[in-house]
């Protein structure tokens, strides 16, 4: 069983020391990238829920920069010690409560008149005794956990509707968390640590406030808030008396009430909810960035504003590395970049799968299609792109830019990729595009033909046709096997088959393959909701709303039409090489039905809320993955069940149930037989693994018909490489020094003239060499090679 | 290098993907920018007979140039070129002037076919010699100019005479009588060589004469037309004539062997002569037609670099050996100079040779020093040399004003400046991107009078085009039916609408005879497919 498609972007990732290496927080592990390749080097598992916060010890200062221990959070209520060098755990604390945010400031406490380093973790939990569904309950908790201990020191230091992420100040003297319209800021002596000595400081806004940041040096903090505004307090906590401060003196700007600050400032340029403030680590520039996609870089003093633009989607999070010379961001369509800092230049990407696109509109399905020779997943993304995704080595493979056009944060989606469809073998794509239409006008459907490029999940783009079936909608593409046709079908009441022709003569002279249609079919002017090529080619089917017909694809004549289905049909496929077709109707009605083409009649059927099903390419079996209505669960939630059927019995094979089933996917895929020749052998037939992508695209792939559940390993481990160990200090500037050797003792005994002679021609010191025109006729004749004169 | 993975910016334009790639606009090419940057002046010549000769004294520092005009040698010297006292020959037409490889004697034949040798130091003080052996006009004479020769001097004319002087004694060493059967106008010494030489006549043969044997020429060629010039290029190898409008380039060493010939002139190419460029020392063959041009042809490269126009017909061209100065005489009198802007002293100074070098010689390259400016900033116009490994600047991504302005979210404004581009393409391509945006229609509701003038004339012009008519007859109803109060308020808009209307019209008569046809088509078809 392989699972994979895990959000890198779900807590904020940390640096190594020596900033070389990236933790990156994916599910239930941590995975370490190293940041010079941008390749996945190691990863750590223990946790038994989500990895929520993962935080790099800073290292004593006599082992400077080789310290490699880290601790993580997660959502089982353990924190975890690990060597992320040699992935090893080391020591798991117990909180017992699920952690929803960390932070460990460098803290030294008195113990015997002597200091001690202590590490002590301020941790976020979330009460799960109270109920979840008072909104009014203070689920969230601000805890400290002495790690060596491993027990809880003082008390609670606040509660909060829902656990809040903790922000640290680098010397570790402030943490924050935003809450509601409020920071929440607690000085802690960093020298003879007392719980009771930690002050609390409050600044208020009238918005709520999202994100905070501290001044690397000075005492400044700045909020970030839902409307897009910075505000930035200057000097506070410096009031001796807490509740005292200046609540005469006016001339305090822009600090409400009786706030512990002198001056509060408010940057404004986001247009929505500011998702990270940062400061760089010299305290002149703040970096905040959001929704828009754009990494501003504030000039405090001028105000100043510089940007990063085009990351593509919306940020979520910032991280510096401790030089500061690499930071990360993470980005909410599941990629952090690395960015080199000064110029702000992407020098590496680490990309998860992509994330479905958020829509309102329930109606729009997200659309997955598998390359199932390939073990690719091709997934259309927010900024007009098809990610392609190696499922087997969970990494991305590439992106094709399907629509040109630079993203934008916008509420309603107005242009997507609506279909993607990939032929058998993976040499052609197909993309249709939708603009909406404002108000009627300017709608565009766009039919986008791709050919396969030198590499896997590489295209070029072959043919585009606007508005293929005029202005309506496009339903379905589907590939013929073992020949370049491929057929659309429309809600207009059409379907076209496409050909490629080879003999279109560009200018150049170089014949040009393009697309273009052979024929167009309707029957009785009906929707076209569905369209399959059987296994071998040689019948298309068409579901005109709730009718089957078939077709032959040549000479684009109807050859049988199969009785009615309950409801519209969304999905036709022919199982395997059989002449069973499959067909499911997700309306009012559902139905699973499966038919029999040679005699045109309805074989069985199911009444089954089906949210996706494939069907193997070779037997004639097929999945299908239905939807549990189970009363409790919010929709995007819903728990779901595979289905695996064979095409001659109405009894399923065999059943797997699945979580967060709503949206997502299904699809057999072939084993790679390199993994397990054996396993190949013995079975004697082609081996197809079964893939369920979630609705949160996060995948598993298994065995249907085997239970034994570790039969196929993940094969990442071959990517993870040792790469060299960094320059440090003079070197990474300059570059290695050649190595001196120490001087040669020059001996006192006669000199000899030997062989090689400019090995001791040129050693002494200058004074008491012969002049070099002397020289220079000796070394020149001892470069000579001298060979015996042979005159035969 | 990591190259920035971010994505690059789209600028709003419709179908990229589809549209042809276009090429680099032409630029000026070095050599074109060499020769303009001559400044042309024009030399003072009191009269408006036709100027047949010109040629450069080829061994004096200054340039000096001796042209014929009417009945005298007129000689000009330094730079800018100042007249000197003429030499007044006859009281008839003088062709011809020829200085000696020194530079210190010039020969000129008359309509008469008299030859008469001067001294250039002293112009006024008469002829030298007279040499007499022409019947006819001597249009034909030549110093040679290989092997410092001084002695001798080569002499044709209309009388189709070919003559091979020994100026001293005033007596000819052999003389050809009827060397050609027609006219000889043109003729040249080989740079290789003193005893070689050409001569090209009327009958279109171009014959090679030795001077060793004498009488009868080593080789003899067809130019194909009148020949009207003749010249060696610098090694002597090669040879350029010029004939009808052709300029032809053959090999003499092996065998007149036709190398390459050049059409470029329309009219009958009058001179040939040598230009050298200041700045690379590469020599041009330039070739003055009576069209008015000047053509400057490498025959490196075998290729036109670059013409010069010229008022009038031209008749003859001349260019100092330091190739600072290009003279073209026309044929009413004038002669046009054309001097090099930026002639440094040490370039005037230099001594330069008549003979051109083959092989071109590389720009000398002066020390600089720290107490220069350009010692700071040298190095920075450097060339890349094969192999070196070269760091592109990044490109400047230009980005259109509407682009700018989509960007700043300021929608109207980009609209707007898109239809006062008045291109369709980028417009509808904004409109697309509005539409996207969903900003398409509050645009139009916000635009005033002025602008909502400029939106309509471009719906009348482009609505009806089949490539944009979906979106904009969409957005031509979504217009009048937002707008109507302000159009009827104005009469301005008021006229864009009458326009809208009448191509409306005659596009749905368009419609209707299509229709028709179709109409027609459909049964034969069926007919055809049955």
């Amino acid at each position: 069983m392989i699972t994979g498609g895990q959000s890198y972007v779900s807590a904020p990732p940390a640096f190594s020391a020596d900033g070389r290496l990236l933790l990156v927080c994916s599910g239930r592990s941590v995975s370490v990238f190293s940041t010079s390749t941008g390749m996945l080097v190691s990863e750590l598992e223990g946790h038994e829920g989500d990895v929520t916060a993962v935080v790099v010890v800073p290292p004593p200062a006599s082992v400077a920069k080789l310290a490699t221990y880290c601790w993580t959070a997660g959502l089982d209520g353990a924190l975890i010690y690990w060597d992320f060098a040699a992935a090893e755990l080391v020591r798991k604390v117990h909180v017992g409560l699920p952690v929803h945010s960390m932070v460990i400031p460098n803290i030294t406490r008195t113990v015997k008149s002597t200091e001690v380093h202590t590490p002590l973790a301020f941790v976020s939990v979330e009460d799960t005794s109270k109920a979840a569904d008072n909104k009014k309950a203070l689920r969230g908790q601000v805890r400290i956990y002495d790690l060596t201990k491993g027990r809880q020191v003082g008390c609670l230091l606040a509660k909060t509707r829902k656990p809040e992420k903790i922000v640290a100040s680098v010397s570790g003297e402030f943490l924050g968390i935003a809450n509601k319209r409020q920071l929440y800021i607690w000085s802690v002596p960093t020298e003879g640590f007392k719980p009771e000595k930690i002050r609390k400081i409050k600044l208020s806004h009238t918005k709520n406030l999202t994100t905070l940041a501290f001044h690397p040096s000075e005492r400044i903090v700045a909020g970030g808030d839902s409307t897009g505004r910075i505000l930035v307090w200057r000097a506070f906590g410096k009031a001796k008396f807490s509740g005292t401060a200046g609540a005469a003196d006016d001339d305090r700007d822009g600090v409400r009430g009786q706030d512990d600050a002198d001056t509060c400032t408010t940057l404004h340029w986001h247009s929505s909810e500011v998702k990270f403030l940062k400061f760089a680590s010299d305290g002149a520039y703040l970096f905040s960035g959001g929704m828009e996609g754009v990494i501003v870089v504030w000039h405090l003093d001028s105000g100043k504003r510089r940007y990063k633009p085009r990351l593509g989607s919306p940020l979520m999070f910032f991280v510096d590395s401790p030089d500061s010379s690499i930071s990360c961001v993470s980005c909410t369509s599941n990629q952090v970049h690395l960015l080199k800092m000064p110029n702000m230049e992407v020098l590496k990407t680490i990309s998860g799968i992509k994330l479905p696109i958020a829509s309102p509109d329930l109606s729009r399905r997200d659309v997955c299609e598998f390359d199932c020779t390939n073990g690719l997943v091709a997934i259309p993304t927010e900024d007009y792109c098809i990610q392609f995704y190696s499922l087997f080595e969970n990494t991305e493979v590439s992106e094709v830019q399907v629509c040109e056009r630079n993203f934008q944060p916008v509420d309603d989606i107005t242009m997507s990729i609506s279909l993607v469809s990939l032929s058998i073998g993976g040499d052609f794509m197909c993309t249709v595009d939708v603009k909406l239409p404002e108000e009627e006008l300017g709608g565009l459907i766009t039919l986008k033909f791709w050919n396969h490029g030198s590499r896997a999940g590489q295209f070029h783009l072959s043919t585009i046709i606007y508005e293929p079936h005029s202005d309506a909608g496009i339903s379905a593409v589907a590939f013929r096997p073992g020949k370049n046709m491929a057929v659309s079908s429309s809600f207009g009441g059409n379907f076209k088959v496409w050909v490629q022709s080879s003999s279109l003569q560009s200018s150049e002279g170089k014949s040009q393959s393009g697309w273009r249609c052979q024929s167009v079919g309707s029957y009785k002017k009906k929707p076209m909701t569905a369209a399959a090529f059987s296994g071998d080619g040689s019948v298309l089917a068409v579901a005109a709303e709730s009718v089957i017909t078939l077709w032959d694809p040549d000479n684009n004549a109807l050859v049988g039409v199969i009785a009615e289905a309950l409801s519209p049909i969304t999905k036709l496929s022919f199982i395997g090489t059989s002449t069973y077709l499959m067909s499911l109707s997700q309306s009012s009605k559902p139905q699973v039905a499966v038919w029999n083409a040679s005699n045109l009649s309805m074989q069985w059927s199911y009444t089954l809320s089906a949210e996706a099903a494939c069907c193997s390419s070779s037997k004639s079996e097929f999945a299908v993955l239905s939807l549990l209505s189970c009363p409790g669960g919010t929709p995007a939630e819903q728990d779901g069940v595979i289905l695996l059927f064979d095409a001659e019995n109405s009894s399923p094979v065999s059943s797997f149930s699945v979580k967060k089933a709503k949206g997502g996917s299904i699809a057999f895929v072939k084993d790679d037989s390199s993994m397990d020749a054996d396993t190949n052998a013995t079975r004697g037939e082609e081996a197809s693994l079964l893939v369920y992508v979630n609705g949160s695209h996060e995948y598993v792939i298994f065995d249907p018909r085997n239970n034994e559940v570790s039969q196929i390993s993940k094969h990442t481990q071959k990517n993870i490489q040792a790469d060299e160990p960094a320059r440090i200090g003079y070197a990474s500037i300059y570059g290695e020094l050649p190595k001196l050797e120490p001087k040669k003792e020059v001996s006192d005994i006669p000199f000899i003239p030997s062989e090689r002679p400019w090995e001791t021609i040129f050693t002494g010191s200058s004074h008491v060499l012969p002049p070099l025109t002397k020289l220079c006729s000796a070394f020149l004749a001892s470069l000579l090679e001298k060979r015996p004169v042979s005159n035969e | 290098m990591a190259a920035d993975t971010s994505k690059p910016l789209f600028p709003a334009a419709p179908h990229t993907s589809l549209l042809p790639s276009h090429g680099n606009p032409n630029r000026v090419s070095p050599e074109a920018s060499y020769w303009r940057n001559f400044r042309s002046s024009e030399l003072v010549t009191a009269s408006n007979y036709p100027v047949t000769h010109l040629t450069f004294s080829p061994a004096h520092a200054k340039p000096t140039l001796a042209a014929v005009s009417f009945a005298a040698v007129q000689l000009f010297t330094g730079d800018p070129l100042a007249p000197r006292p003429k030499i007044s020959v006859t009281k008839d037409f003088v062709f011809s002037p020829s200085f000696r490889s020194d530079g210190a004697l010039l020969a000129a034949g008359d309509i008469k076919g008299v030859v008469r040798v001067f001294r250039v130091d002293k112009p006024t003080s008469g002829p030298l010699r007279t040499l007499r052996a022409h019947s006819a006009e001597t249009r034909v004479v030549r110093y040679p100019v290989a092997g410092g020769d001084k002695i001798h001097l080569i002499t044709a004319g209309d009388d189709a005479l070919l003559a091979y002087w020994d100026v001293p004694s005033e007596t000819p060493v052999f003389t050809v009588p009827a060397a050609h059967r027609d006219y000889i106008r043109a003729g040249a010494p080989s740079p290789a060589d003193h005893n070689l030489f050409v001569t090209g006549s009327y009958d279109h043969s171009v014959k090679l004469w030795d001077a060793r044997t004498g009488k009868a020429p080593s080789l003899s060629f067809s130019h194909g037309a009148p020949v009207e010039s003749a010249l060696f290029l610098p090694s002597g190898g090669l040879l350029a004539t010029a004939g009808g409008n052709m300029v032809k380039i053959w090999d003499v060493i092996g065998g007149g062997r036709l190398v390459h010939s050049v059409e470029s002139h329309v009219k009958t190419v009058m001179a040939l002569a040598l230009g050298k460029m200041g700045t690379t020392g590469e020599t041009r063959l330039l070739s003055a037609g009576s069209d008015g041009y000047v053509k400057s042809f490498d025959y490196g490269e075998l290729k036109i670099t670059h013409s010069m126009r010229y008022p009038k017909q031209l008749l003859s061209v001349a260019c100092s050996p330091c190739g600072t100065v290009l003279v073209a005489g026309s044929s009413k009198g004038d002669i046009f100079v054309r001097r090099r802007k930026k002639a440094t002293e040490e370039e005037d100074e230099k001594v330069v040779s008549g003979v051109f070098d083959w092989t071109s010689p590389k720009p000398e390259k002066q020390a600089l020093k720290p107490s220069y400016y350009r010692y700071f900033s040298r190095g920075q116009n450097e060339k890349p040399k094969q192999g070196d490994f070269v760091i592109e600047r990044p490109k400047k991504v230009k980005i259109a004003e509407h682009d700018k302005l989509l960007r700043k979210f300021r929608h109207k404004e980009a609209l707007v400046s898109a239809l006062a581009k008045n291109n369709p393409r980028s417009v509808v391509a904004v409109m697309e991107e509005l539409v996207a945006r969903r900003k398409l229609v509050r645009c139009i509701g916000n635009l005033d009078v002025d602008e909502l003038g400029f939106l309509l004339e471009f719906l009348h012009r482009n609505a009806t085009l089949p490539r944009y008519a979906r979106l904009l007859l969409g957005v031509a109803n979504k217009v009048l039916e937002m707008r109507a109060e302000d159009i009827r308020s104005d009469g301005k808009l008021r006229g864009y609408i009458r326009n809208l209307k009448r191509m409306v019209v005659e596009e749905i008569q368009i419609q209707h005879t299509l229709q028709g046809i179709q109409g027609m088509v459909s049964p034969m078809l069926a007919l055809a497919s049955r």
